[in-house]
């Protein structure tokens, strides 16, 4: 498994932003569903080793992260494409995707035939060589994307990857997904239910800082039957699952 | 998806990964004779890389720039008081680190996952924020020499950027050496508090580390020794090729 959680707890202060997660995800898409607030940009920051957990056991790629030299070797095999990137605006496109492919340790001879394969799999070809002031926030999106798969990693995650991209973009990014979930593990923190409909084998729902559901898109549609609120099965599944954790947290 | 044709013998060509070929012939930029050698010397093209980019992240190089200079002023104007000293290096470690960290940096988030810690990261552009304001300061001092301005500036130059630079580039070769960027900040530490000390004790003057002009030469000497080394580096690699 190339990620193993167990009982993973995060503390801001006395807010438990992650609260006894425990997971197990392998190759494919992984879908991280859940409202504002719920837990999956800190979840996604602890498997990006950028944040590390309060308590509990993280192995990443058979790794813990914990010690150094394994975050490092971690970090040379992840992808990562945090919620709000900024972006340096004086790079080029180009650029911006060599200089975090050199920083993930690349070896330097396989660099440019990577950061090119990159940068056209996400449609920038024409725009190689702009600076990055000088593109729209969808292509700066894809800028992102590009940066995070450029050392073909075996390990990918997106932190609310399709904001910003036009519904022609974001149906050629959920095949992009699918293509990486081939040989990757890809998980994808999202609030919009289509994406993971579309392009996810698995999918975790998330409230509270808890994992209240883990099973197929198919099988969160199904928890909706017969539940009026949302206007596609699997957003009535996805409505139907939060407000039963809601009134078990109530109860 | 992939697009494919077959030539005259009847193997398929994809179209793609020529394009690529293409593409990354195209686009991709040399590194400058520099920044190879600094790749040499650090052992890491990317620490190299964010070496040589760390001018071009513009707002974080003037604050850290206006920082060091200020903070330089600050310590010169307070010569007499040692705590000032002792707080200064802290101070302009503060500020660079702020400059080129989450508040100021776009992309701090993205630079904290990466292979290449983002300490040794930040270390490397210590260094460069010293070295380039050294040498602007020493060409300043040169070009303005025996003028008022060249009095206002060799002090800060020789007493604050040049022994900085030498503290920072000594720490940055410690942790590429040790491979830990913390290893490195405790040798650069170490060196600088026992420079301190044993300058004071010898001269019975606490800012002797920093005023006495018998020490801008062995300063000067570090900057050129790691010079040296990144040259010699240089003719080694290109002996063997």
């Amino acid at each position: 498994m190339n990620i193993e959680l167990t009982d993973i707890t995060r503390k801001f202060g006395r807010n438990k932003a992650v609260d006894g997660v425990s997971l197990t995800v392998g190759p494919g898409v992984f879908g991280l569903l859940g409202p504002n607030g719920a837990g999956k940009t800190s979840l996604l920051r602890m498997l990006a080793t950028v944040l590390p957990p309060s308590s509990g056991t993280l192995r990443l790629l058979d790794r813990d992260p914990a010690s150094p030299s394994a975050c490092a070797q971690i970090r040379r095999r992840l992808g990562y494409l945090p919620q709000n990137l900024g972006y340096y605006q004086s790079f080029t496109v180009v650029e911006f995707v060599e200089y975090f492919a050199l920083l993930k340790e690349m070896p330097p001879n396989r660099v440019p035939k990577a950061v090119a394969a990159a940068v056209e799999r996400v449609d920038l070809g024409p725009k190689a060589k702009a600076r990055l002031r000088t593109l729209s926030g969808g292509m700066l999106r894809r800028v992102g994307i590009a940066q995070a798969i450029v050392n073909d990693p075996e390990l990918l995650l997106f932190d609310e990857p399709t904001a910003g991209l036009d519904p022609e973009q974001r149906v050629a990014f959920r095949t992009l997904m699918r293509d990486l979930g081939q040989t990757a593990t890809l998980v994808v923190s999202t609030h919009l239910v289509e994406d993971v409909g579309a392009a996810c084998s698995e999918v975790a729902l998330m409230a509270e800082g808890r994992v209240v559901f883990r099973g197929t898109p198919e099988e969160l549609t199904a928890q909706g039957e017969g539940h009026g609120v949302g206007d596609s099965p699997l957003e009535r599944g996805y409505s139907a699952v939060l407000t039963a954790s809601r009134k078990q947290v109530a109860a | 998806m992939s697009e494919s044709m077959t030539d005259g013998n009847g193997d398929g060509v994809d179209l793609d990964r020529v394009w690529v070929n293409v593409a990354a012939e195209v686009w991709s930029r040399s590194p400058g004779r520099l920044e190879r050698s600094a790749a040499r010397l650090l052992r890491s093209p990317g620490l190299a890389r964010a070496l040589f980019a760390t001018r071009s992240l513009l707002l974080p190089w003037l604050i850290s720039s206006v920082v060091v200079l200020g903070v330089g002023v600050v310590a010169e104007v307070s010569a007499g008081q040692p705590l000032v000293w002792l707080i200064a290096p802290v101070l302009a470690a503060v500020g660079m680190a702020y400059a080129y960290g989450p508040g100021v940096d776009p992309a701090w988030e993205l630079s904290c996952s990466m292979a290449i810690s983002d300490r040794l990261v930040l270390l490397t552009r210590a260094v460069a924020v010293f070295t380039v304001n050294a040498v602007f300061g020493l060409a300043a001092s040169v070009l303005t020499l025996g003028t008022r301005a060249s009095a206002d500036a060799a002090p800060v130059t020789f007493g604050w950027l040049v022994p900085m630079a030498a503290v920072c580039a000594l720490t940055l070769a410690v942790a590429v050496a040790a491979r830990s960027a913390s290893v490195g900040v405790g040798a650069g530490v170490a060196a600088w508090i026992i420079l301190v000390l044993t300058r004071s004790a010898v001269s019975q003057q606490f800012t002797a580390a920093v005023t006495d002009a018998n020490l801008y030469l062995p300063y000067l000497a570090v900057a050129a020794c790691c010079a040296a080394v990144v040259i010699i580096a240089t003719r080694t690699q290109k002996g063997l090729q």
